[in-house]
């Protein structure tokens, strides 16, 4: 069973076109992240399944219940959904029990199953000595979870999250990200998160949509999206990468401005962009294909983070300290690609990237 | 150059600086004691002197306006009961006066002077006499000539011709007069003869109405010359002497103000550990003396005199005020109108304040336009408004009523003259006031808080009641608060609606004890003290909750606020909406509107022959309404400026300095915002007469002070909530470029702040232009307003006119509050 479908759904605020022809589906119980930089229609693209907003065309169909599209179209409160938001909106005049309870209460269930059911989810959550607690006396982390119980009270079929953990600070939000997601498995629910931290994306995923400027660049689960992205965006979005321009012919790629090659065994002929990840590439004192000379070095603890320059392009390398024990900025040094992506170069790269800004 | 390099030249300096700035400090507190001591001493030797001008000012209050032609009738009798000496000094002071006016008189135009005189050629020479006797060598060389050429008369029999002269001439009497002087002795005897005197010198050519504001006039022009006369009279002084002895209090004031300023100053200074002298501790010191002494020293003075009547403790005041039925009456309909209009005002202003701000309601914008713009039309407009409307025979809304229901009395079916009627007007006023309050707050709010609420599975109306409502309840009862308070100090609407009812309030109770003069301004205390109080608890009361239940929430990107969607109730809703703003707003200003162009008020304006540009030609061609004009715009331009000036410096003493003792004028500001207003003219009556050492009392000066202490926070909140928003490292980041304290404010702070300055100085502006109540009690005949005039148009003239008038002054706010939008670039209007 499908537990969203959204068909050929786009959305417009007056001339602005924020989400173009938005086609896909979405498993029961899969974890699907909407990503994206700010402002790319992602958000949107969530309220909409919640019912906040209205598809300008195209239809959405919770468990293949037409919800959005036509003339159909279900309020929010009807559609037994729970959400996150991203301001957590835990209502300051209520208790945490009381908030928690909120959709039951609407739902005018039983008081003790009410009791038992909020009991349940603030275990779920943590919070279990803190249900009498005002929101205004929890922590930012607390709120959060707050929010999460409420959006699981009802024990909807379908949880959405806008940014959850974009208030946190750093090591509460990557402790946060492991905790969802083991909530998401352990309860088998559907969960569509909206974020533009592509490192949430990847922790917790089962699938990541990509999008930019209202249109879905790839959507792959995260490994798939990683090492084989299908534009320059989605690998440069994505990760760490630098790019060269190069030229591919008789299974070598010469790059552009440096005067020097790659082996290379695909199948692409001509102009070709190259997309490298600093952790593809092997350092060595006199192997590889690449000559170059150490601009920068700077070691971090558990890698080390070099730039080295090959002719007039750069790269950035990043590898254990090891490797490197004996480098200084100037020294040569030679690089071979682990694996390297290669695109067709139609020239919109640098209008591709500069989105991203 | 750094510090070290400057060595110990600088610290020497700095050590000299703080021994200057030391002994400063202790010249000006020891010359504030002297300044006290010698006031204290020309205060003994006024004292012992038997005559005061203050006692004068309360036979006045006795006088009141009651005017008949009881000449002979009261003074001669009165005259008989004194003894020779009283006799004899107050001829004396009558001649003072008498000659002073007679010369002004002369010296402004001939005419005057023989109109004065008459035909009666003995007075004219009389008069001269009288001068001679008086001015001595000042008199001028061709009047000396007429004495001279005369027969010599024998002194005392001129005098007492004179004084006869003036008792046989048919100038009016107030008839208090009477009772007054008969229940007087000693030196109030010859106070109250005094100013039967001054009205006598006064009102040869005055309006009779103007009885009481001429008098008031006559004392504060010539309070001085009775008190110079009194001085030759009990024995010569020198010049300084006689100065010190008149302006005793004055004396005293400046004294006791340098004594608590040099010792505030040294105070703060130690607390800061720095005896530089600074600006800023000037404007500080300088701002807190003018609220201490304008404003909070009235209202202390008023709950002095409120509980000690006579100099003791005693509540017999309180008690004869309250027992009294009309009063007790008073005190129940202000609270039950200040209730019921708090009510209702917060039941329309929720579900507008909804509607408007989160629903898709068709034309929302325009309806809050509507709405807010209602906030800045003076009280007393819409209430003449309501008054053509509801009039139990002639209100239009009656004439329809009873043609649609056919109903064949002659009156009714709805009567504004009654305590339903007031708080109908009331409510139409001061919704807007809560609606301003729940409006912001819901702008405020995450929208988000609603949206979970949806997603939760609780319907829009659900959702209205179990999260919107709860959080804005802080608001909602600081709005309500607000329009209690404001409906409980309201004077304009009250006198033109409840007055001719006989429905009383608290306020209008105030203003008619004012009137009423010396007995009855205790009462006006009294009753006024109730009203502070009350105003003060609910000030207590709303600061407290605000502050203690503001929901303050994280709010993350502000995603545009899902709009509910009223679907069904759409149309319907807006119809209401529509209704509503047609029936409060659209409809009473047609009916001003109709009203000013119609020469027969009974008939409808489009009846032939009815309509009629007279009355708009008629009030604007009055060289009245011009001057009136001139002094509303001049003195609520004055308050503006000054009130801005004050803003920006408290906003710069809160937001940048953490100055010791910068809240505490902060704090006397938005009490006096919180004072109603007839309370703030009222203490203002009875402390700024001179008996405090300034005489300020039928100036413009005090309409001015009274309009800054009133409005003063408006332009303050404006400015401290612009300048809290631009963070201090800029102005740091131009210091540390070079700039001097003053550059900066000039080149990047003044800049920034401009358009709050901007909306401060018109929130100000507006309010005191139109202002009624205030100006009722502390106009004179030289320092009408606007507003006032237009009370007098509605009360005494005709309404169309006056309905013109007000029209005008709408006219005039609106594009007013254009002019702002316009400066601000769109960021502020009301």
């Amino acid at each position: 069973m499908a537990a969203v479908k959204i068909d050929h759904v786009t959305k417009s605020f007056g001339e602005n076109q924020v989400l173009k022809e938005f086609t896909d589906t979405f498993r029961d119980g899969e974890f699907v992240t909407l990503l994206g930089p700010s402002g790319c229609g992602k958000t949107t693209m969530l309220r909409m399944i919640a019912g906040f907003e209205k598809p300008t065309s195209g239809q959405i169909f919770l468990d293949d219940l037409q919800v959005s599209g036509g003339k159909t179209f279900i309020p929010p409160e009807k559609r037994n959904i729970g959400m996150v938001f991203q301001s957590y909106a835990v209502w300051p005049h209520m208790n945490v029990f009381d908030n928690v309870a909120y959709p039951l209460t609407i739902r005018k269930a039983p008081k003790d199953q009410i009791r038992k059911s909020v009991e349940r989810v603030l275990e779920i959550v943590h919070l279990s000595q803190y249900a009498k607690r005002l929101p205004s006396q929890l922590s930012g982390g607390q709120q959060q979870r707050v929010a999460l119980a409420r959006a699981l009270v009802a024990k909807p079929g379908l949880l959405l999250l806008d940014e959850p953990l974009s208030n946190l600070d750093a090591k509460l939000r990557e402790s946060m990200r492991f905790e969802i997601k083991d909530i998401q498995v352990s309860l088998g629910i559907t969960v569509v998160y909206v974020t533009h931290d592509q490192t949430e994306a990847m922790a917790m995923s089962d699938r990541i949509i990509l999008i930019n400027q209202g249109t879905v660049q790839q959507a792959a689960p995260p490994a798939e999206i990683y090492n084989h992205p299908v534009n320059p965006f989605v690998a440069d979005f994505l990760g760490k990468v630098d790019f060269a321009r190069g030229n591919a012919e008789k299974g070598r790629l010469v790059l552009e401005g440096t005067g020097q090659s790659v082996p290379y065994a695909g199948g692409r002929q001509g102009k070709v962009l190259v997309a490298v990840r600093p952790e593809k590439i092997r350092l060595s004192p006199s192997e590889g294909p690449l000559e170059g000379i150490v601009e920068s070095l700077y070691y971090l603890g558990d890698v080390s983070d070099l730039r080295v320059r090959v002719g007039s392009v750069s790269f950035r390398v990043i590898t254990a300290p090891e490797n490197c024990q004996s480098l200084r900025p100037g020294s040569p040094v030679h690089l071979s690609f682990r694996d390297m992506m290669v695109f067709d170069d139609d020239g919109s790269l640098d209008e591709a990237l500069r989105i991203r800004t | 150059m750094s510090k070290a390099e400057k060595g110990p030249e600088s610290l020497r300096k700095a050590q000299s600086t703080a021994r200057m700035t030391k002994y400063g400090l202790a010249a000006v507190f020891l010359l504030g004691v002297v300044l006290l001591l010698v006031g204290i001493h020309g205060q003994k030797v006024y004292d012992a002197s038997g005559f005061s001008s203050e006692s004068a000012y309360q036979a006045i209050y006795a006088l009141g306006d009651d005017t008949a032609s009881a000449w002979e009738q009261v003074l001669r009798p009165s005259f008989g009961n004194l003894t020779e000496e009283e006799r004899s000094l107050a001829r004396g002071i009558a001649l003072t006066l008498l000659t002073a006016d007679w010369e002004g008189r002369r010296a402004g135009g001939g005419e005057d002077a023989s109109a004065l005189a008459g035909t009666d050629e003995a007075l004219t020479w009389k008069l001269l006499y009288a001068s001679y006797l008086v001015n001595g060598p000042k008199v001028s060389a061709s009047q000396r000539r007429e004495i001279l050429s005369s027969s010599a008369p024998d002194e005392p029999g001129y005098r007492l011709m004179v004084l006869h002269g003036l008792l046989s001439s048919d100038a009016p009497l107030p008839a208090g007069a009477r009772s007054v002087a008969e229940g007087l002795s000693g030196p109030e005897r010859q106070a109250a003869l005094a100013q039967v005197l001054f009205v006598a010198s006064g009102s040869t050519s005055g309006d009779v109405s103007d009885h009481t504001a001429l008098l008031k006039k006559s004392v504060r022009d010539k309070g001085r010359q009775v008190d110079a006369f009194r001085m030759i009279g009990t024995g010569g002084l020198s010049w300084l002497q006689r100065l010190v002895v008149s302006y005793s209090r004055t004396v005293m004031l400046l004294g006791v103000f340098l004594m608590l300023d040099a010792g505030l100053l040294a105070l703060l200074m130690r607390a800061e550990g720095t005896w530089r002298m600074d600006l800023k501790w000037i404007l500080v010191l300088l701002i807190a003396d003018f609220l201490l002494f304008f404003q909070l020293m009235p209202i202390v003075y008023m709950v002095v005199r409120a509980l000690f009547p006579e100099g003791s403790f005693t509540l017999k005041t309180l008690e004869r005020l309250y027992t009294e039925s009309m009063n007790l009456d008073a005190l129940k309909n202000t609270l039950a109108a200040s209730f019921a209009t708090m009510l209702l005002g917060t039941l329309i202003a929720f579900p507008l304040a909804w509607l408007v701000g989160r629903t898709n309601l068709y034309g929302k914008r325009f309806f809050r336009f509507l709405f807010v713009v209602s906030y800045m039309v003076p009280p007393y407009v819409g209430a003449m408004a309501w008054l053509r409307l509801m009039n139990p025979n002639v209100g239009t809304v009656n004439q329809w009523l009873r043609a649609l229901f056919s109903l064949s009395d002659a009156r009714g079916p709805l009567n504004v003259y009654t305590l339903p009627g007031v708080i109908w007007v009331l409510t139409t006023f001061y919704y807007p006031y809560a609606f301003i309050t729940i409006s912001r707050a819901m702008e405020k709010m995450d929208p988000s808080l609603e949206e979970a609420s949806r997603i939760s599975g609780a319907p829009p109306l659900r959702t209205v009641f179990r999260i919107t409502l709860p959080m804005m309840t802080p608001s909602l009862i600081a709005g309500a608060l607000l329009v209690f308070i404001s409906a409980a100090s309201c004077y304009g609407i009250p006198s033109i609606v409840g007055t001719p009812g006989n429905v009383n309030m608290v306020t209008t109770r105030i203003v008619e004890y004012v009137g009423k003069g010396q007995q009855e301004l205790n009462d006006a205390t009294g009753l006024s003290v109730f009203l502070m109080g009350t105003a003060l608890l609910v000030l207590f009361l709303s600061d407290g909750l605000l502050a203690r239940r503001q929901y303050i929430t994280v709010s993350g990107k502000s995603v545009r606020p899902v709009l509910v969607d009223l679907r069904k109730g759409r149309l319907p809703l807006t119809v209401a909406v529509s209704l509503f703003a047609l029936v409060v707003i659209v409809l009473p200003f047609l009916t001003i509107l109709a009203t000013s162009f119609k020469t027969d008020i009974g008939k409808s304006v489009t009846d032939a022959g009815n309509f009629t540009l007279a009355n708009w030609s008629g009030v604007f061609s009055r060289s009245e309404t011009v001057s009136c004009l001139t002094n509303s715009l001049l003195f609520a331009s004055a308050a503006a400026t000054v009130g801005l000036v004050i803003a920006c410096v408290m906003s710069y003493l809160l937001q940048r300095t953490r100055l010791r003792g910068r809240n505490i004028p902060a704090f006397l500001i938005t009490l006096g915002s919180g004072t109603p207003s007839v309370v703030i003219a009222l203490g203002l009556i009875m402390t700024m007469r001179g008996n405090f050492g300034v005489n300020i009392y039928n100036t413009a000066w005090i309409l001015i002070i009274a309009y800054l202490i009133k409005y003063q926070m408006m332009g303050m909140r404006t400015v401290v909530s612009a300048m809290s928003q631009i963070h201090s490292s800029l102005e740091e980041c131009s210091q540390v470029a070079g700039a001097s304290w003053f550059t900066t404010m000039r080149r990047i702070t003044g800049p920034l702040i401009f358009p709050s300055i901007a909306a401060g100085w018109f929130l100000i502006f507006i309010p005191s232009f139109y202002e009624l109540s205030m100006t009722t009690l502390l106009y004179s005949s030289t320092t009408k307003t606007i507003g006032f005039q237009l009370y007098e148009y509605w009360t005494f003239t005709s309404e169309p006119m006056s309905c013109a008038m007000a029209f005008g002054i709408l006219l005039i706010v609106v594009l007013l509050n254009f002019v702002l939008n316009l400066l601000t670039r769109g960021e502020f209007s009301i």
